[in-house]
């Protein structure tokens, strides 16, 4: 940093729940943060209840942007980067805001499209790890912010595909989890909509072999879990159960609990049950068992791009964008070459999906297909874990292969059952009277058996938390991006 | 059940295609380890253990289907044949035994605690065909077969040994078709071919 031609730039991000200053000396490749403070405002909350800026937030925003452009003139002479996201790009008064503003402060905001912010985003949360030694080939970041949601996949530093999803934590507060705690009706339907909006968009057909999450909702649940969950101050990932632990305690204390006891922003408190909901959805529907968080993001991203671009950085981040549709066809490339890790990890979600979806079948009992279907895709998955062994951590590895087996094994003591019953069944039909009476007390007997151990089995399966499982299959295979040398 | 083998020479940034071929090799390699137990029908559990093997090859081959040479496919037809006519063999094994100790446990009650224990012990070693729950189901002194049901069952027995002869005589006939057409040197030829 003290050897590149650097210079102090500010960049202020008004978003739907936060307005954010960060001050840096800035390089194109780096950043040192001179000052980083912000504000929950919640301009989303009044675009989403009356689909404008209220008069009041438009007044806390021109005081708020009053203080932040006195310190970033303590730093500098150069006026600050201001850029508005989800919230303002909705409301109905963004000019009206926008002209508000510049005629108090003479600061102008660009209101900037999602995929310009998705790139920012991207820029922002991954400029710290692209310089260390062996920075992974494949990265995706999630930008969770008050009022979208915004999702970046990358090769070799290489945006390969993004998409702005008007989604966010604010949002969701205010549209279902307005009770405090939320309530257990609430956050049903939440999650029901989640479940739905994701699995609409698709995500799994891009890759997201390690995603970097960002924003104000990914570093309080991580702050949160810190705490609660005496995690090192040094710790940056959170795994899918530590996520689900921290959604316990959001569920269970009001906010102001939570803020009191975990040192949150009241406000913070207020819509983190929404934001923790989010990520906790799409880690499940992305079958991620980890995610990393950044403190960095879109501002970050436009102070780099600012020192790369100069004056015209928004309108050269404007052109990468219309670019972005070659770029998709780049991706579905790089799918046809993946790595061993990358078709592990597809191969693994395929097959425990498959074999998850005949348990419900199982469990009704009607078929005996149905015990035959789960247990060969239990054989299948088996398979593919031996084959991905050497991409797998050891440990991990013996832990869901012995799940795998015992599956394996109690749906094949049901089925090589069944299957002697069927065979008996059809010998019945021909065998002369004598044997037939020896058939049907076997048959009896192989039935009185298979009874009890349906109960058993039902048991089993029914204990199985899904969601768990899978983020436990997935896992278990090492990040092979950041492995180096032959397994 | 004979564990895989661990896979040798793996590299895990390579594309899937190079590993795919090196895993299909591996599986092949391991289903003739079996091979030598062809001729003898009354390895029970050495013909199960090559079951299991061509049913590995199978699942690996159809893995990586996408990545393979397409010229693999009628092989793979074969191997799927393979394991079906093993799994019929490995059934009537498996009604075979069970009958057996059902049969054995009427003779007295040392008989039936002889291998009930037998049962539960080799399940332990993992050598045995049946699971052990089910022997004891069957061997419930409270539902003894009537004399006219064992003499049913002894019928069964002799018919299921019959069965056997037949299933066995099958397998070994379409495995030697296959060796006969240098059938694992094919295979390798093809896991080897440009895709």
């Amino acid at each position: 940093m003290q050897n590149q031609e650097t210079t102090i730039q500010a960049a202020i991000d008004i978003g739907s729940n936060t307005i954010h200053i960060v001050v840096a000396r800035c390089s194109p490749t780096s950043l040192e943060i001179l000052h980083d403070e912000q504000e929950m405002v919640r301009i989303g909350e009044s675009v989403t209840a009356n689909g404008e800026i209220s008069a009041q937030k438009i007044d806390e925003t021109i005081s708020l942007l009053s203080h932040y452009k006195t310190l970033a003139v303590h730093y500098t002479s150069a006026l600050p980067l201001i850029i508005a996201t989800e919230a303002i790009r909705k409301a109905r008064n963004n000019q009206q805001f926008l002209a508000a503003i510049h005629s108090a402060t003479n600061l102008h905001v660009h209101i900037i499209d999602g995929t310009v912010e998705a790139l920012l985003t991207f820029y922002g949360a991954t400029y710290e790890l692209y310089q260390e030694p062996s920075p992974p080939s494949q990265v995706a970041v999630l930008d969770l912010g008050g009022g979208s949601m915004e999702l970046v996949t990358a090769s070799n530093k290489q945006v390969t595909w993004h998409t702005s999803v008007p989604l966010g934590s604010g949002w969701l507060h205010d549209r279902y989890l307005q009770s405090d705690p939320p309530s257990q009706e609430d956050l049903e339907v939440a999650h029901t909509f989640l479940d739905t909006y994701l699995a609409g968009l698709r995500l799994k057909q891009h890759p997201f072999p390690i995603l970097i999450a960002t924003g104000g909702s990914a570093n309080s649940l991580l702050l949160l879990a810190r705490q609660a969950l005496n995690l090192s101050e040094q710790e940056t990932r959170l795994t899918y159960k530590q996520i689900v632990r921290c959604e316990y305690l959001l569920r269970n204390h009001s906010a102001e609990e939570i803020s009191q006891r975990y040192a949150q922003p009241l406000k913070r408190a207020r819509i983190l049950p929404a934001g923790a909901l989010i990520i906790h959805a799409l880690m499940a529907n992305l079958l991620l068992g980890e995610i990393r968080i950044s403190t960095h993001g879109i501002r970050e991203g436009a102070l780099l791009a600012y020192a790369h671009y100069g004056d015209y950085w928004l309108q050269h981040l404007q052109k990468n964008a219309q670019s972005s549709p070659e770029k998709i066809d780049n991706l579905s490339q790089d799918e046809q070459q993946e790595t061993f890790t990358q078709s592990g990890a597809r191969l693994l979600l395929e097959r425990t999906r498959k074999m998850l979806e005949w348990r419900s079948d199982v469990l009704k009992h009607k078929d005996i297909e149905a015990v035959h279907k789960m247990r060969v895709a239990s054989r299948r998955l088996r398979a593919v874990l031996d084959a991905y062994e050497a991409a797998c951590d050891p440990k991990r590895f013996k832990k869901v292969y012995r799940q795998v087996k015992e599956i394996a094994d109690i749906l094949g003591n049901a089925r090589d059952t069944d299957v002697m019953m069927a065979n008996l069944q059809q010998q019945l039909t021909q065998a002369p009277e004598a044997s037939q009476l020896a058939l049907q007390w076997l048959i009896e007997r192989l039935s009185a058996y298979r009874q009890t151990h349906q109960k058993e089995l039902e048991a089993f399966l029914q204990a199985i938390d899904e969601d768990a499982f899978v983020q436990q299959i997935v896992a278990c295979l090492l990040e092979g991006e950041t492995r180096h040398g032959k397994s | 059940m004979a564990k895989a083998k661990p896979i040798i020479g793996l590299d895990i940034h390579a594309p899937t295609e190079v590993n795919a071929r090196i895993i299909a090799k591996t599986r092949l390699a391991e289903l003739y380890i079996w091979e030598r137990y062809v001729d003898d029908p009354y390895y029970v559990h050495k013909l199960h253990n090559l079951r299991i093997a061509a049913k590995r090859l199978r699942y690996t081959l159809e893995i990586f289907a996408d990545v393979l040479p397409p010229t693999i496919a009628p092989f793979l037809k074969e191997v799927a044949q393979i394991q079906e006519e093993l799994g019929a063999l490995h059934d009537t094994d498996v009604m075979i035994a069970l009958l057996r100790l059902c049969l054995g446990a009427q003779d007295g009650g040392s008989g039936y605690e002889y291998a009930l224990a037998h049962a539960r012990k080799a399940q332990k070693k993992s050598d045995f065909v049946i699971n052990p729950d089910i022997v004891a189901s069957l061997l419930d002194p409270r539902t003894v077969p009537s004399t006219t049901e064992r003499r049913g069952l002894e019928s069964l027995l002799l018919d299921l040994h019959q069965q056997r002869n037949e299933h066995y005589s099958t397998f070994r006939q379409h495995w030697y078709s296959l060796q006969t057409e240098d059938f694992r040197n094919m295979v390798l030829s093809a896991i080897d071919a440009e895709p």
